[in-house]
C-alpha cells in the first residue's frame, strides 16, 4: 500500500448476548485501510457487516482489540468522546437516506454542523460547498418529499461530507435506487474519493457497486476474506466438479 | 410592592413564579444558543398540526379550569390568612349573629368621640376606625327579586379609602361628593348591581340617577338615594356604599314623625373595624374591649378579620378542601397524561430520525432536551395563553368569576394567573414527557442501518 493506513483495526472481537448465550459476531478481525482508498465490504446476512460499521463509526465498542482511525484510538474513547469524534471524523451515507422530512435539503446538510463551534456564515459556506459538490444548489430549499430518490441520496452524501470527515461510510447507498440513479451515485462517490482524496467504506450486496471499489473484502462469519482468496476457492470448487465429471 | 408581597405570601404562587422564571430563562437560553435547533423543535410540532393543536386545546381547557379554581382558593387564602402586621379587627356582638348593636357602642371605640375609652388612647388613630351598618332596599317591594335588591354598607365617607380593602385608589372626587352635606343621599354602587337594577343607561347618560328604595331590613325606613359613582370592579360589584349620616338621619326623622324611636334604632350598628399595627396591639385592644364594663349589657367579641371571615366560611370548608386537594390534582394528572400520550406518539414516529441524529453525533441528552423542549413549548405556551384569556375574558366582562361563595359574589382573577398558567402548563408538560423523552434518549442506532436479507 502506497499510503499509510487511515484505519487500523487489530484483532477486534465483538459478541452479543442472545437468548442466554454469547454469540461472537466479529472474530479477531484485522483490517488496514490506507488513506484515500475506496474499500468495498461484502458478505451475507449475519456476517457482521453492521457490527463492523458500528465499530468503525464509534457507535459501539469492541470487546477486545484495537481500532485506530485517523490516529485516534477509537476503541478506548468514552461515549461522549465518541459522539464528538464521530461528528468530525465520520460521514454516513444510508441506504434509505434518512433525511429529516421537516427540514429542507439545506437544513438537513447543516444538521451535523450545529454540533460544531461554527458561526452561521461559516456553516453556510460549508453547506453551499457540499451542495455544489453534489450538484443540488438549485434544490436546497426543497424538502425530502419534493426530491427524487437519487436527489435525496445526494443530499445524504452532502450531509456526510459537510464536516470534511476522515472517513465516509456508505451503507448500501444504491440499495433503494434504480440503476440509473445508482450509477450516478457511484460516480459521485468515486469523484469524492479521487477529487477530495476521501477514504470511503462501501457496504453493499450489489456487485456492480462493489466493482467501483478499488478493493473488496468479504466478511464471512465474522472473519475477513479477501476477494482473491474467494476467487481461488471458487475456481478450486469448479475444478473438482470437472474432475468428477 | 403589593404584587411582590402577595407573591411571597402565597406558597403555591411563589413556586409557580420560580418554575415560570426557570422555564422562560431556559427557553430564552435555548433560543439564543441553538436557534436552528429551536427551529427544528417548531418544525417538529408542525409535522402533525392536528395533533399539536388538539394537545394545546386540551391543555388550555384544563388550565382554564385550574385558573378559575385557584382564583377562588387564592382569594380565600388571602382573606383568611393571619397577618403579622396591619391587622384589622372585627368587633361584633358576642352572642348575636348578625350583630345588632346600639350606635352608642361605637362612641367608646371612636378616637374622635369624647367617650373614647381612655385605655385605648394611643393604640390606634381616627383613620384606623370604621363602623358598618347594613341597609337593604328594593326598587320593587312587591316582587323582591335579587336583581332589584341593593345591599348598602353605610359608613362615614372619609373611611372608604383608608379602611375599605381594594378601594385605596377610589377617585377622591367621588369621596368628596359623598361628604358633601348638601347631598347626603349620594351613594356609590357596584357596576353589576347598577346594571341589574336597570339604571346603568340612565346613569351613563346623565352621570347620576335617583332611585327610590323600600327597606327590607328596617321597616318604614325607605330612602331615596342618588347614585353619583360606580365602585371599581371587583368584590364590590354587587354592593353599594351610603353615607351613614343619611342613614342615621332617616331614623331621626322617623322618631320625629312617629313620636317614638324606630324599633331597630338601638340595633342598627352591625360591625366595627379597627386597624392595629401588630399582633401585640391586637391582643391589648382585644382584651380592653372584651373586658370593658361599658359593654357589659351587650358583650362584644374581637377577632381578626381573617379569623372572622374563616368562621363565616366554615360551611364551605369541605368544598374548598375538595377543590384544592382532589379536583386540582386530578386535573394536573390528566394534563400530564394528555402530554405523555402526545409526546409518546411523536417519539415513536421519529425513532429512526433520532437514531440518525445520534449517528451524526448528537448526544443522548441532546435528543432528550429536544423532546422535552417540544413538550415544554406546547405546555408553557398553551398554559400562558389559556390563563391570559381567562383573566381578560372574566375580568373585563364580569369583573371576575361570578361564583358566589358566602358574601363574595365575584372573584377577580389576579395578575398572578398568567404565572400560574405558564407554570402549570410547563410542569405538567415536563412530567408527562419525561418518560417518552427518556425513551428517545435510549433509541438504538442499529435501526438506521440496512436490514440485509
Amino acid at each position: 500500500m502506497a499510503n499509510p493506513p487511515i484505519m487500523h483495526i487489530r484483532n477486534v472481537v465483538k459478541s452479543f448476548a442472545r437468548g442466554g448465550e454469547r454469540i461472537e459476531v466479529l472474530k479477531h478481525l484485522s483490517l488496514d485501510v490506507p488513506e484515500g482508498e475506496f474499500l468495498g465490504i461484502m458478505g451475507p446476512s449475519g456476517s457482521g457487516k453492521t457490527t463492523l460499521l458500528n465499530l468503525i463509526a464509534g457507535l459501539d465498542k469492541p470487546d477486545s482489540g484495537e481500532l485506530r482511525i485517523g490516529g485516534a484510538l477509537v476503541s478506548a474513547m468514552s461515549e461522549s468522546q465518541l459522539a464528538a469524534w464521530r461528528t468530525r471524523n465520520v460521514g454516513f451515507i444510508f441506504q434509505f437516506y434518512h433525511l429529516l422530512p421537516v427540514l429542507t435539503a439545506y437544513e438537513n446538510i447543516e444538521l451535523p454542523l450545529l454540533l460544531l463551534p461554527l458561526g452561521s456564515s461559516q456553516r453556510r459556506q460549508q453547506v453551499m460547498t457540499a451542495l455544489d459538490l453534489v450538484g443540488l444548489c438549485d434544490r436546497m430549499h426543497h424538502r425530502p418529499g419534493q426530491l427524487s430518490g437519487g436527489q435525496q441520496q445526494r443530499v445524504g452524501i452532502a450531509r456526510a461530507i459537510v464536516t470534511d470527515p476522515t472517513v465516509i461510510v456508505a451503507d448500501e447507498p444504491t440499495g433503494d435506487l434504480d440503476s440509473r440513479s445508482a450509477e450516478d451515485i457511484m460516480n459521485l462517490l468515486v469523484e469524492l474519493q479521487k477529487g477530495l482524496h476521501k477514504t470511503i467504506l462501501l457496504v453493499t450486496h450489489d456487485p456492480r457497486a462493489a466493482e467501483r471499489a478499488e478493493r473488496v473484502v468479504h466478511l464471512e462469519k465474522g472473519k475477513l476474506v479477501e476477494a482473491e482468496m474467494l476467487e481461488a476457492q471458487a475456481a478450486s470448487t469448479a475444478g473438482d466438479t470437472n474432475i468428477r465429471r | 410592592m403589593r404584587f411582590f408581597e402577595l407573591l411571597l405570601e402565597d406558597p403555591a404562587t411563589l413556586i409557580c413564579a420560580i418554575i415560570a422564571t426557570i422555564v422562560v430563562l431556559a427557553g430564552l437560553a435555548f433560543f439564543v444558543a441553538n436557534f436552528r435547533l429551536f427551529q427544528l423543535v417548531i418544525k417538529n410540532l408542525r409535522r402533525n398540526l392536528v395533533r399539536t393543536m388538539l394537545t394545546c386545546t386540551a391543555t388550555m381547557v384544563l388550565v382554564f379550569v385550574v385558573t378559575m379554581i385557584w382564583t377562588v382558593l387564592f382569594f380565600m387564602d388571602l382573606i383568611t390568612r393571619e397577618r403579622a402586621k396591619d391587622l384589622k379587627l372585627i368587633v361584633s356582638e358576642r352572642w348575636q349573629l348578625p350583630s345588632m348593636l346600639p350606635m352608642t357602642h361605637a362612641n367608646y371605640l371612636d378616637p374622635t368621640h369624647p367617650q373614647f375609652l381612655p385605655e385605648l388612647k394611643g393604640l390606634y388613630g381616627p383613620d384606623d376606625f370604621m363602623t358598618w351598618s347594613f341597609y337593604g332596599g328594593t326598587q320593587d317591594p312587591k316582587k323582591l327579586t335579587p336583581q332589584d335588591l341593593v345591599f348598602f354598607f353605610t359608613m362615614k365617607p372619609d373611611k372608604i379609602v383608608p379602611m375599605m380593602d381594594d378601594l385605596q385608589n377610589l377617585d377622591p372626587a367621588l369621596v368628596a361628593k359623598m361628604n358633601d352635606s348638601r347631598k347626603p343621599e349620594a351613594v356609590l354602587i357596584g357596576s353589576e348591581k347598577l346594571r341589574s337594577i336597570g339604571q346603568e343607561d340612565a346613569f351613563r347618560a346623565s352621570g347620576s340617577v335617583r332611585v327610590k328604595l323600600t327597606s327590607i331590613n328596617y321597616k318604614d325606613i325607605d330612602l331615596e338615594v342618588e347614585i353619583i359613582g360606580v365602585l371599581p370592579d371587583g368584590r364590590y360589584n354587587q354592593s353599594a356604599i351610603m353615607n351613614v349620616d343619611y342613614f342615621n338621619a332617616a331614623f331621626d326623622r322617623y322618631e320625629r314623625e312617629k313620636h317614638k324611636p324606630h324599633e331597630m334604632s338601638s340595633k342598627r350598628l352591625n360591625l366595627i373595624w379597627i386597624r392595629v399595627p401588630d399582633r401585640e396591639t391586637f391582643d391589648r385592644v382585644g382584651g380592653i374591649i372584651e373586658n370593658a364594663p361599658v359593654f357589659a349589657d351587650r358583650p362584644l367579641k374581637v377577632e381578626t378579620a381573617s379569623s372572622g371571615i374563616s368562621a363565616f366560611l366554615d360551611a364551605y370548608k369541605d368544598l374548598l378542601w375538595g377543590l384544592r386537594w382532589l379536583l386540582v390534582p386530578a386535573i394536573l394528572v390528566i394534563m400530564s397524561l394528555v402530554m405523555a400520550n402526545a409526546i409518546s406518539i411523536t417519539v415513536r414516529e421519529r425513532r429512526t430520525e433520532m437514531a440518525v441524529m445520534k449517528v451524526l453525533g448528537y448526544r443522548p441528552n441532546q435528543i432528550l432536551r429536544l423532546v422535552l423542549g417540544e413538550a415544554l413549548l406546547v405546555g408553557a405556551t398553551s398554559g400562558l395563553l389559556a390563563a391570559t384569556a381567562t383573566y381578560l375574558f372574566f375580568n373585563l366582562k364580569w369583573g371576575g368569576i361570578p361564583f358566589r361563595i358566602a358574601f363574595f359574589p365575584v372573584f377577580h382573577i389576579p395578575e398572578f394567573a398568567m404565572i400560574w398558567g405558564l407554570a402549570i402548563g410547563s410542569i405538567t408538560a415536563f412530567l408527562g414527557s419525561i418518560l417518552p423523552a427518556w425513551s428517545a434518549r435510549s433509541v438504538k442506532v442499529s435501526e438506521v442501518f440496512s436490514k440485509v436479507a
